[in-house]
C-alpha cells in the first residue's frame, strides 16, 4: 500500500540555531537560506507475506526453521567451528552474563526451616552475537554483545537480521552488551547456558520495570499526602509544597512530580543463586527481579564489592557443553532443601 | 410341581455328593500315584501344580476415588507451562517422602510439626480445616480449633520441610469450600478434642457430605457473611436475621456472573491430565 507523504531533508548547509523555518507545500523549493526542503515520496508498508502466494509463505516459514535448526547444531559442533583460546579465571576478570525470560516465582526452604523466595529464569538459545574488541568499544574494556529468545525474522528490518546472519546465530529478540576483559572473549556464535552460573553465587538482574503509566506523587515518589479528613479541602494526594520560597524563586530540576512510572531499565543488586537446573537451563534466583512474567533480563556476576568472595571460581569464560563432563539435572546450593533428601531438624 | 422339583433336587444333591467324594478320591489317587513313582522310578516327573485363582479382595484401581490435590491445578495466568511442570516435580518428589492426605475444607486433621521451641522437638495441632488455598508448592491450609476457650487458627504450608505428618481424622466436606465463617458461629461448632480417635473412611464412593447449618452469634461479624458474593449454604441465617435484612443483602447480588465468559476456567482436560502425571510418577 503506498501512501504520499512529505519528507524533509536537512541540506549540507546547516541547520541555524533559533533560525525561522518556514514550510512550503509539496513541490515548491524555498527561496530563502532554505534549512529544511520537502519532496514527495513514496511510503511503502507491507508485511512480509503480502504479496507471496499460501505455498511461498509456508515454504519460506518450513525453510527458515530449518535454516536455524542447521545453524544451531552447526555451532555446536567444535570441528567446524574452531573456538577462540580459552583462558583461566584471575582475580578482577570480568566474564560475560546471560539474557534469560522470567517464568515465575516459587518458595525454596534453607536446611534450617527458613522460608525464601525465588524467581524462576529460564536461559532460552542465549548467543554470543558479536565481539567489540577495546578500540571499538569504549578505549577501555572489550564488550560482547549477547543476545536472547529466538524469533522470527519477518518482522524485524534488514539492518537488524545483518548482525545475526554475520555471527551464523537465528535472529534474537533482546540484545545486550557485556563488559567484558580481555581473557573472557568468546567467539560469536557459541551458546551460552544456566550452568555457566554456579549455585552459592550472587548476580545482578537487569531488566524493564512493569510500566505502570501516569501515576501521582503518592505511588510514584513515595510521598505522604494529607490527612483524609479535619478540614481537608480537595487536598489528599497532592505534592504540597514545590520547595523554598522567594529567594530562589524557582523549582529547582529534578522536582519530584507526577508522570509517567515504570517501563524503564532497572537492576536489582546482589542476588543469590539458589539452584540451577540444567535439564531445561533454569535459574532459581533469590528474591524478585524486575519486569513482568514472560520478560527478557539480562543476569551478569555481581559487581558488590561484599559479594565478590562467593564469585570466586565460576566457569570461565563460560561452560561450554563439550561432552567430556556430565552436569547433574540439578545443581543446589549447600543450604537448600532438597525434596528427596531425609528431612533434616 | 413341587413333587418334581423335590425330586429333582433330591437328584441334584445325590450327584453332588457323588462329586465331591469323587473329587476327594481324586485327591488321594494323585497322592497315592505320586509314592507309588517314588518308589519305582526314582526321581519324580515334576508335574507342576494347578495354578491357584487369586480373589482379588482388594478394590479395583477403577472404583478408586479419583483425587487431584487443587494445588497441582495451575491458575489461569500467562506463565509458560514449563513452570508448573517443574514445580510439580518437585511436589511429586516431596509427597514420596511424606503422605500428603485427601482432605477438604470440613475434615478434621491432625498435624504434626517440628518445632525447635518444644522439648521433644514435636509439635501436634488438631483442628478443621478452614480454608485450603495456594497453588504450586506454596499451598497452605488453616486448621481451627477452640483450646481453653481460645478460637487459634494455624496457617500450615503443605511442602514445608517441617512437616512430620498429617493425619485425617474425620474426612467429610461441608456445604461450601471456605468455612472461615465458624470465627463468628458459636464456639461449639469449632471445639474438637485433641484426643479424638480417627474416624474410618471409605475410600471409595463419595466423600460423606455433613450437612450442617451453623447457627451464628450475634451481629456484628467479621464479615457480611448473608451476601451474595460469598455464596454461603452452611448458615443457619432464619435464625438471625429477618426476611428483609436477607432481602436487603440481595442489593449487592451479581447475577450476570455465570454468564461472563472470560471469567470462564474450564480444567477438565488439565486436571485429568496432570492426575495421569502425578499419579505414575507417585507410583514408581
Amino acid at each position: 500500500m503506498t501512501a504520499l507523504t512529505c519528507r524533509f531533508i536537512k541540506l549540507a548547509d546547516g541547520l541555524l540555531r533559533g533560525a525561522q523555518v518556514t514550510v512550503c507545500r509539496v513541490g515548491a523549493a524555498l527561496q530563502r537560506a532554505p534549512v529544511i526542503q520537502c519532496i514527495r515520496t513514496h511510503r511503502t508498508n507491507t508485511w512480509w507475506d503480502e504479496h507471496l502466494t499460501e505455498d511461498n509463505a509456508s515454504f519460506l516459514k518450513k525453510v527458515v526453521t530449518e535454516e536455524y535448526k542447521q545453524q544451531t547444531t552447526d555451532k555446536l559442533n567444535p570441528l567446524k567451528d574452531e573456538p577462540w583460546p580459552r583462558h583461566e579465571w584471575a582475580e578482577g576478570s570480568r566474564r560475560v552474563g546471560l539474557v534469560a525470560v522470567k517464568l515465575g516465582m516459587m518458595p525454596v526452604w534453607s536446611k534450617s526451616g527458613e522460608r525464601h523466595v525465588v524467581t524462576m529464569l529460564q536461559v532460552q538459545d542465549c548467543h554470543v552475537v558479536k565481539h567489540l574488541s577495546k578500540e571499538e568499544y569504549n578505549g577501555r574494556t572489550a564488550a560482547l554483545i549477547v543476545g536472547g529468545k529466538n524469533i522470527s525474522p519477518f518482522h524485524r528490518p534488514e539492518g537488524y537480521l545483518e548482525v545475526f546472519r554475520n555471527a551464523g546465530v537465528p535472529p534474537k529478540q533482546k540484545l545486550t552488551t557485556f563488559c567484558v576483559s580481555d581473557n573472557a572473549i568468546i567467539k560469536p556464535g557459541t551458546p551460552l547456558y544456566a550452568a555457566h552460573f554456579c549455585p552459592g553465587q550472587y548476580v545482578d538482574v537487569t531488566a524493564k520495570t512493569i510500566g505502570k503509566g501516569f501515576q501521582g506523587v503518592m505511588k510514584r515518589w513515595g510521598f505522604k499526602g494529607q490527612p483524609a479528613s479535619h478540614g481537608q479541602t480537595k487536598t489528599h494526594r497532592r505534592p504540597g509544597s514545590l520547595g523554598p520560597g522567594g529567594d530562589p524563586a524557582k523549582v529547582f530540576k529534578g522536582k519530584k512530580m507526577p508522570g509517567r512510572m515504570g517501563n524503564i531499565y532497572d537492576t536489582n543488586h546482589g542476588l543469590k543463586v539458589w539452584r540451577v537446573n540444567t535439564k531445561y537451563n533454569i535459574l532459581y534466583i533469590n528474591g524478585s527481579v524486575p519486569g513482568h512474567r514472560n520478560c527478557l533480563v539480562k543476569v551478569r556476576d555481581s559487581i558488590l564489592p561484599t559479594r565478590l568472595e562467593n564469585n570466586k571460581n565460576p566457569p570461565f569464560p563460560t561452560f561450554f557443553a563439550d561432552g567430556d563432563k556430565e552436569l547433574p539435572e540439578d545443581l543446589f546450593d549447600e543450604d537448600v532443601f532438597q525434596f528427596g533428601q531425609p528431612m533434616p531438624e | 410341581m413341587a413333587a418334581v422339583c423335590t425330586s429333582r433336587t433330591r437328584q441334584m444333591m445325590g450327584l453332588l455328593r457323588i462329586l465331591r467324594n469323587f473329587s476327594q478320591n481324586e485327591r488321594l489317587l494323585s497322592t497315592s500315584v505320586l509314592r507309588h513313582n517314588v518308589a519305582s522310578d526314582g526321581p519324580p516327573k515334576f508335574t507342576p501344580p494347578s495354578k491357584p485363582v487369586i480373589i482379588d479382595k482388594t478394590q479395583k484401581e477403577a472404583s478408586l476415588r479419583r483425587f487431584l490435590s487443587p494445588e497441582f491445578i495451575p491458575p489461569r495466568q500467562r506463565t509458560n507451562p514449563v513452570k508448573f511442570s517443574i514445580e510439580r516435580k518437585d511436589m511429586i518428589q516431596r509427597r514420596k517422602v511424606l503422605n500428603i492426605p485427601e482432605f477438604y475444607a470440613g475434615s478434621i486433621l491432625a498435624v504434626t510439626m517440628t518445632d525447635p521451641h518444644v522439648n521433644g522437638n514435636l509439635n501436634r495441632f488438631v483442628g478443621i480445616c478452614i480454608q485450603r488455598s495456594g497453588k504450586g508448592l506454596g499451598a497452605t491450609f488453616i486448621l481451627r480449633n477452640v483450646v481453653d476457650g481460645q478460637g487459634v487458627e494455624i496457617c500450615y504450608e503443605l511442602y514445608s520441610p517441617r512437616m512430620r505428618k498429617i493425619e485425617v481424622l474425620k474426612l467429610e466436606k461441608r456445604l461450601d469450600d471456605n468455612l472461615m465463617y465458624l470465627r463468628d458461629a458459636l464456639p461449639e461448632y469449632s471445639t474438637f478434642n485433641f484426643d479424638m480417635q480417627p474416624v474410618h473412611y471409605e475410600i471409595t464412593g463419595d466423600v460423606p457430605v455433613n450437612l450442617l447449618k451453623v447457627k451464628m452469634r450475634p451481629k456484628p461479624w467479621s464479615k457480611r457473611w448473608e451476601r451474595p458474593k460469598f455464596n454461603i449454604k452452611g448458615i443457619r441465617f432464619d435464625l438471625c436475621l429477618t426476611p428483609e435484612m436477607m432481602e436487603h443483602a440481595q442489593k449487592w447480588a451479581e447475577p450476570w456472573r455465570p454468564y461472563d465468559m472470560l471469567k470462564e476456567y474450564d480444567t477438565s482436560s488439565l486436571e485429568e491430565h496432570i492426575f495421569k502425571e502425578v499419579h505414575e510418577n507417585l507410583r514408581k
